[in-house]
């Protein structure tokens, strides 16, 4: 009997946990809140915190970023096999992990254009792209390999009838775009090819000579929602948030502009 | 020996042969060879070599004096000087970097060193100041505590026997701590040759011509050639090995701590 009595108590626990369980189960597949890991350009670093931020408080989600260089992190995700969203400084990336089966979907942002930072006391030296030739002048480029910007100047030199000339007064190869940016708002080089957004941030320290459009094309910046992820439903929604019109307007708060038909995306070099 | 010293001693090794097989196994041995090949590897490598020796030099002709006048001398405030030059240890190394770039940027000394043809920023030179910032709390500390550890008598001695206080430096002080002398400057030199973010902000990353190993390490990880920043990172891990063996082996000599003490 007392036995009996013990197997239906052990009985009643299971069905009362099995119940507390599927219950748990059943709310979360509706209230569920995702931890979400986003590997972002280390340029796009001050309106993707605002936006992450908003997109916490909205959605209760958890989003963890981390920032670098967009080709780091493109070993890092091809490495780790883990992570949910990457949104690097130029679509190239993105295209070349979709090429190998990684990506799961994407959405379009903003366009990244590069432009020429020249230190503020300089700025009589520079006032057109093709000053960039002037003998003796000190100027600052990424690695055409390592960083975005840095394939784009090159491809921005290639059109130039200047090429080697500007190819001349090259000082130094930077590894990421902020880097570059300090080099000249500090004056250690008199110019630097740089985004929009980075001779934005320095507005007080560097101006900014735009760079004729004929010769390149800007970047675009995507965000890209990864085949490893395992909150594809909560990557995407982050996927559509920043490339909605609210995402879109931080950006351009910071220097960033919207995508149009002219600023499209651009094929690989 | 206790064997329970010896578990620690299993997991340490475990541990470090995991890292460097895992690091192993991703690399194919036509990776290898290709990198190994590359002239930027060989590049890299000799530039390494150069600017870390170089910064190791330069350590040690600030470090090894600095080391023996905090350990036979004793003046007000010298707790706060010590503990000031040990700063670049904690310094994260960008930031020393960034610092340096300052330091010898145009606004400051930069100006100036360029009119005496002197330029740093973004030269093999920056890399080695860079370098030679970080060594040389290493070099200095392990210096003094050498010198420490000697202690002063036999300096009395060959004082008091009519040595002048170079010589004293030359003939006893610094033949005595060698031993000391030569870890630290050995761990400062490995220092030297790993360091990276100083250098990334202080020589720039120009390919074959401020490219020091792990600047090629980090450019090659940058544009996602895993392969060639793995054969890069061995490179350097060997060459690492091999010259601290070898110094391990001079070090290994008769020792002059084994005279008879007193």
């Amino acid at each position: 009997m007392a036995m009996a009595e013990r197997l239906s108590f052990i009985r009643r626990m299971f069905l009362i946990s099995g119940a507390v369980l599927a219950l748990t189960f059943g709310w979360s597949a509706k209230g569920f809140s995702a931890d979400l890991l986003l590997f972002a350009g280390a340029g796009l670093r001050q309106p993707t915190d605002q936006l992450i931020r908003t997109f916490q408080e909205k959605t209760g989600h958890t989003v963890r970023v981390t920032y670098a260089g967009s080709g780091q992190l493109m070993s890092s995700i091809l490495a780790s096999g883990q992570g949910d969203l990457f949104m690097p400084g130029a679509l190239f990336y993105i295209e070349k992990l979709e090429n190998m089966g990684r990506i799961h979907s994407l959405k379009k942002v903003v366009a990244h254009t590069a432009v020429i930072g020249v230190n503020i006391h300089k700025e009589n030296l520079v006032r057109t792209f093709d000053d960039l030739a002037r003998p003796g002048l000190r100027l600052a480029l990424g690695d055409p390999k390592a960083m975005a910007l840095g394939r784009t100047a090159l491809t921005i030199l290639s059109h130039s009838p200047l090429k080697d000339a500007i190819l001349k007064n090259v000082v130094v190869y930077g590894a990421t775009v902020k880097q570059l940016a300090i080099y000249a708002s500090q004056g250690d080089v008199d110019a630097a090819i740089i985004g929009r957004a980075d001779a934005f941030q320095f507005r007080d320290r560097m101006k900014m000579i735009p760079i004729p459009q004929e010769y390149f094309q800007p970047e675009t910046i995507a965000i890209a929602v990864l085949k490893d992820s395992k909150n594809a439903e909560a990557a995407s929604r982050l996927r559509d948030f920043m490339a909605s019109k609210q995402g879109i307007d931080v950006f351009e708060h910071f220097g960033f502009l919207p995508l149009t038909a002219d600023n499209g995306p651009k094929g690989n070099p | 020996m206790n064997r329970v010293f010896l578990l620690p001693l299993m997991v340490l090794s475990l541990f470090t042969a995991g890292v460097l097989s895992a690091l192993f196994f991703r690399l194919s041995p036509g990776e290898i060879i290709a990198a190994l090949g590359s002239e930027e590897t060989r590049f890299a490598l000799r530039l390494s070599l150069l600017t870390s020796i170089a910064s190791t030099v330069l350590a040690m002709i600030l470090g090894v004096p600095t080391g023996y006048v905090l350990a036979r001398t004793d003046f007000p405030g010298k707790a706060i000087l010590d503990t000031f030059l040990d700063l670049p240890l904690v310094i994260t190394p960008l930031i020393a970097g960034v610092g340096l770039l300052f330091l010898f940027g145009q606004n400051m000394l930069g100006a100036r060193l360029g009119k005496w043809g002197i330029h740093i920023l973004f030269t093999p030179l920056g890399a080695v100041l860079a370098q030679t910032f970080v060594a040389c709390p290493i070099v200095m500390r392990s210096s003094r505590a050498a010198f420490e550890r000697v202690g002063p008598r036999y300096e009395w001695a060959g004082a008091t026997l009519g040595l002048r206080p170079s010589q004293v430096f030359f003939q006893i002080s610094l033949p005595l701590a060698r031993q000391g002398i030569l870890a630290g400057t050995v761990l400062g030199w490995t220092r030297a040759m790993g360091e990276f973010g100083a250098t990334l902000m202080v020589a720039g990353a120009i390919r074959f011509k401020t490219e020091t190993l792990p600047i090629a390490v980090y450019l090659n990880i940058s544009s996602g050639e895993l392969g060639t920043a793995l054969s890069c990172a061995w490179v350097l891990m060997a060459t690492g090995f091999v010259l601290l063996l070898a110094l391990r082996w001079i070090g290994h000599t008769p020792r002059p701590e084994t005279l008879p003490s007193r």
